[in-house]
């Protein structure tokens, strides 16, 4: 960073060191083992308002020194920034460090117990002729950074992530349907060791996710119609992340990732009066939450972990935000949301851990009870959103239809479609604490070159009125 | 020998010998150039490489990866490797994957462009100028990306497989965005930086960004369509994944198992894999070292061929079509990267439009995703320029829609393409980067779902 102070109005350096290891079992045979390890040098310079990144490999000065060169090579190539350049919102120069709290290094089990545990749920699942294909997943994920600026920050971090999941896909001559746990889409993974993954029990779960991936098959479509819907923690967070997280990233609301993943029906003068749902509505995003993998002592570029109020009782309160989009809309601070993935992409603005704040609904058992006519969803299968955050359609593996409060009949297919402000205006209950926990999300993508980032969302059973269902 | 296919033999002699080791290098020097409101706002250089190690045990394949070069990461990474594969014998007996292919004879391609792997910033920071300047120009604000790269990949196994290849690719984006809101996109890609004409892309990004009626909505339900070359080749994208993915096929998870040699899509309908087509960004081997050769996929709207890997098409009896992405096969399975549909008789996409009474004219496809894959119904918006055609001429434009529909009902419902098949991609590099991309036509069908 001495050197990159006076040749650039700011500097900072990320070394970075990651590892990874993914193990899997596919019906009954090892289907992966395999580990991964990178280092190296990410270096962001801003002159006169543009940004160059260049990343070199390595841990030596040489390689550091080489892509500042080709960081501030980079950034005095492009045009000229036309009006004023605005400063990035202050921040206390970051000191010391951070490490996840881990009782079992995943990292140090043997990949024979991993397999076990794997082949068990694997075999749990098989016996009925209709399954068609069982999976078994394990991941484990270790970053090691030091981050320094020409502000003269400092700080090193050590953060491990763990976890795994399963599922049976069924077939038939005319359906392929597949369930899952503990969670759609491979796994569950949270920023915790080995005891996280372990924990999981996956044998004991692998019956029933069989069993409901073959009643699937003959199940009745879901309806096509207007109702309520509830539906599980895990749809709920992706409804969160899809409609809520990627609409209040503040890069996307000043037009800034117009190029690839799209811009926002939020804008910057929204904040404070925008009434994005009901006043049961309420959302944090919260980079200090245990086992949240949006959780970090700071940010990528120095800002302290800290919690933001995006949404409260339904009013827009808050956005994600970086140092310099902060100060482009003049809030005090940032809100601690850059992140880069590995040391060879820039930090951009991230979700850290987006949550829908626990309501007072009680068990999803309760919630059931007070619910005479709708559906229950569970385990997303299918997602897709537009390019403004604002008409979307998602599938759930499963649903069961509600009658007089009680779960019904199994329903295959189901799907509900919604404009993000109504939908969430729709929303009438959210269950309470002990029904609240948090989901990992490991393929969130964004930025080009493409950055795939994990982040988590706390999110309990919640309900909403007049939906449309059984639109796919 | 180049340095990576060198440093590839030195990490295949790192790992402990056994039933077979196979070991690749991908070095990979890019830059790409981000801008947004006319604005440059991110710049990224990458200077990386990555050694992979896979190790074959009693049928186990287990991997280990590191981009550290010196002889102690090696060994470790050759050691890491080995212990996965040693662990997974142990764990679960004898494995099915056959081994690591024998040498073949490795095509050779075209395409490599000195220009473009100097990676140089200067004709970036031109570039966006020159975007900056034709949009100040209609009004309206650039947002996208210039990027080039230069990737070589190196692969040496056991069994006597040696080769490289250097591939450059280039690319430009452009998306104008009206004061109103109402947008416009452009793309282009090339193996060289040379061909990339960012005043051009900008012309046609801002025409359709800058128009003057306000966009109309139109309720839910089926309409013909005219789909541009970046539509089109999103649901090919699809279709070669989910449809023609050996595995998925192997594991009757496939639109079209049991379906090889039975009409899937309209009569009009070629669809082939064609790693060396001139205007593809060319490939002459797959990530297990096996020829990439052209595979047809659709012959006159007969399904004909699917794409394998050495594990997928073990599993069928078949052999590997050189499309494995990964040593062993990866768990996506094996997909075709050079998509190659075969271009028609209208001379453009306003030719393709004149029939349509009452229909969508759609530029590009987003956020994609298969709802169900083995009918292939996906879901999707329109984006960055949907218009409506009346009377056989483009009306004025309309709100994005989202379709719900299977690709190949699509296809089956396609009845006109232009004549001059185009490069498409989406200009999507995660991980390291792999260019790739759809040559196809725009297209014409007679109905698309659309659901809101």
């Amino acid at each position: 960073m001495d050197a990159g102070a006076g040749r650039s109005d700011y500097a900072d350096v990320r070394h970075v060191r990651s590892s990874a290891e993914t193990v899997s079992t596919r019906n009954g045979r090892v289907e992966l083992v395999r580990h991964w390890e990178e280092e190296g040098f990410g270096v962001r310079v801003r002159i006169g308002g543009a940004w160059g990144f260049a990343a070199a490999r390595g841990h030596e000065r040489a390689a550091a020194e080489d892509a500042l060169a080709r960081a501030i090579a980079v950034a005095e190539a492009q045009p000229r920034i036309s009006g004023q350049v605005v400063a990035l919102a202050p921040e206390a120069p970051a000191q010391g460090s951070y490490s996840t709290p881990v009782e079992i290094d995943p990292f140090e089990v043997p990949l024979e117990d991993k397999l076990a545990l794997l082949s068990q749920a694997d075999a749990a699942m098989r016996g009925d002729a209709r399954i068609a294909l069982t999976t078994a997943h394990f991941d484990a994920y270790r970053d090691e950074k030091v981050f320094c600026s020409t502000e003269g920050a400092y700080c090193e971090q050590r953060i491990v992530e763990c976890g795994g999941g399963m599922s049976a896909t069924a077939t038939s001559d005319s359906e392929t349907q597949v369930r899952s746990y503990p969670g759609a889409h491979r796994e569950q993974v949270s920023q915790a060791g080995y005891e996280h993954f372990a924990a999981l029990r996956l044998a004991e779960e692998a019956p029933r996710v069989a069993e409901e991936a073959v009643a699937l098959l003959t199940a009745p479509p879901c309806p096509a119609e207007v109702t309520t819907i509830v539906l599980n923690g895990e749809q709920v967070a992706l409804q969160v992340h899809e409609s809520v997280g990627h609409a209040v990233e503040l890069d996307r609301v000043l037009g800034r990732e117009a190029s690839y993943a799209g811009t926002s029906f939020v804008s910057a003068s929204d904040l404070g009066s925008l009434q994005y749902g009901s006043p049961v509505m309420n959302v944090t995003a919260d980079a200090t939450v245990a086992e949240g993998l949006g959780t970090f002592g700071w940010d990528d570029e120095g800002v302290a972990a800290h919690a933001v109020p995006i949404v409260r009782e339904g009013v827009l309160r808050g956005f994600l935000s970086s140092r310099e989009t902060a100060a482009e809309i003049g809030l005090e601070r940032s809100g601690g949301c850059m992140r880069g993935e590995g040391f060879s992409r820039q930090p951009i603005i991230r979700m850290t851990n987006v949550n829908l704040e626990p309501g007072d609904a009680g068990t999803l058992d309760d919630l059931i009870a007070d619910t005479d006519r709708g559906i229950y969803m569970a385990t997303n299968r299918s997602w897709s959103i537009d390019s403004r955050r604002l008409q979307f359609q998602f599938a759930t593996e499963a649903a069961w239809e509600i009658r007089d409060g009680r779960l019904g009949r199994l329903l295959r297919n189901p799907s509900y479609a919604g404009v993000t402000p109504q939908f969430w205006a729709s929303l009438d209950a959210v269950c309470d604490r002990s029904a609240w926990r948090l989901w990992g999300v490991l393929n969130c993508g964004k930025g080009e070159p493409g950055q795939a980032m994990h982040v988590s969302h706390g999110a309990a059973p919640a309900r909403f009125r007049e939906v449309q269902v059984g639109v796919a | 020998m180049s340095r990576p296919l060198d440093l590839a033999q030195r990490a295949l002699e790192a790992a402990p010998p056994g039933d077979g080791t196979l070991a690749t290098v991908t070095v990979e020097r890019s830059l790409l150039l981000r801008y947004a409101r006319s604005r440059p706002t991110q710049a990224t250089a990458i200077d990386d490489l990555t050694v992979d190690i896979a190790v074959l045990r009693d049928g186990h394949v287990g991997g280990a990866s590191t981009n550290e070069t010196d002889p102690e990461s090696l060994a470790a990474c050759g050691r890491a490797a080995a212990a996965a594969a040693e662990a997974a014998a142990r764990s679960a007996g004898s494995g099915d994957y056959p081994g690591f292919p024998p040498p073949q004879k490795l095509p050779a391609r075209d395409g490599y462009d000195e220009d473009t792997a100097r990676a140089d910033p200067v004709p970036g920071g031109a570039a966006l100028g020159a975007a900056f300047e034709v949009a100040e120009r209609h009004g309206v604000e650039a947002h996208g990306i210039w990027t080039v790269a230069d990737v070589e990949t190196a692969l040496v196994s056991s069994t006597g497989v040696s080769g490289s290849e250097s591939v450059t690719d280039a690319y430009m984006k452009v998306i104008c965005i009206a004061p109103g809101g109402r947008s416009g996109y452009a793309a282009q890609t090339a193996a060289a930086v040379s061909e990339i004409d960012a005043q051009s892309l900008a012309e046609d990004a801002a025409a359709k960004a800058a128009v003057s009626s306000d966009p109309v909505r139109l309720p839910a339900g089926e309409y013909a369509v005219v789909l541009e070359p970046h539509a089109v080749s999103e649901l090919l994208s699809m279709l070669g994944n989910y449809a023609f993915n050996g595995l998925a096929y192997a594991e009757e998870r496939s639109a079209i198992s049991g379906r090889l040699g039975k009409r899937v899509v309209a009569a009009g309908i070629n669809l082939a894999d064609s790693p060396r087509f001139p205007r593809q960004i060319q490939r002459s081997f797959d990530a297990e070292g096996v020829p990439k050769e052209p595979l047809p996929l659709i012959q006159d709207g007969v399904a004909h061929r699917v794409a394998h890997d050495t594990r997928s098409a073990a599993k069928v009896c078949a052999v590997s079509t050189g499309h494995a992405i990964a040593p062993g096969g990866s768990p996506f399975g094996a997909v075709p990267t050079n998509l190659v549909l075969t271009g028609g008789g209208a001379s453009d996409a306003a030719e393709l439009a004149r029939p349509i009474e009452r229909g969508i004219y759609v530029t590009r496809l987003w956020y994609v995703n298969p709802v169900r894959p083995k009918e292939m119904l996906l879901t999707g918006v329109t984006r960055d320029g949907t218009f409506l055609i009346e009377d056989g001429e483009i009306a004025g434009p309309v709100e994005d829609m989202r379709f719900t529909d299977s690709a190949i009902g699509i296809l089956d419902r396609t009845e006109a393409l232009t004549s001059m098949p185009v490069l498409t991609s989406d200009g999507e590099f995660y991980g390291r980067r792999y260019a790739h991309g759809v040559v196809c036509p725009a297209l014409r069908a007679s109905a698309m779902r659309f659901t809101g």
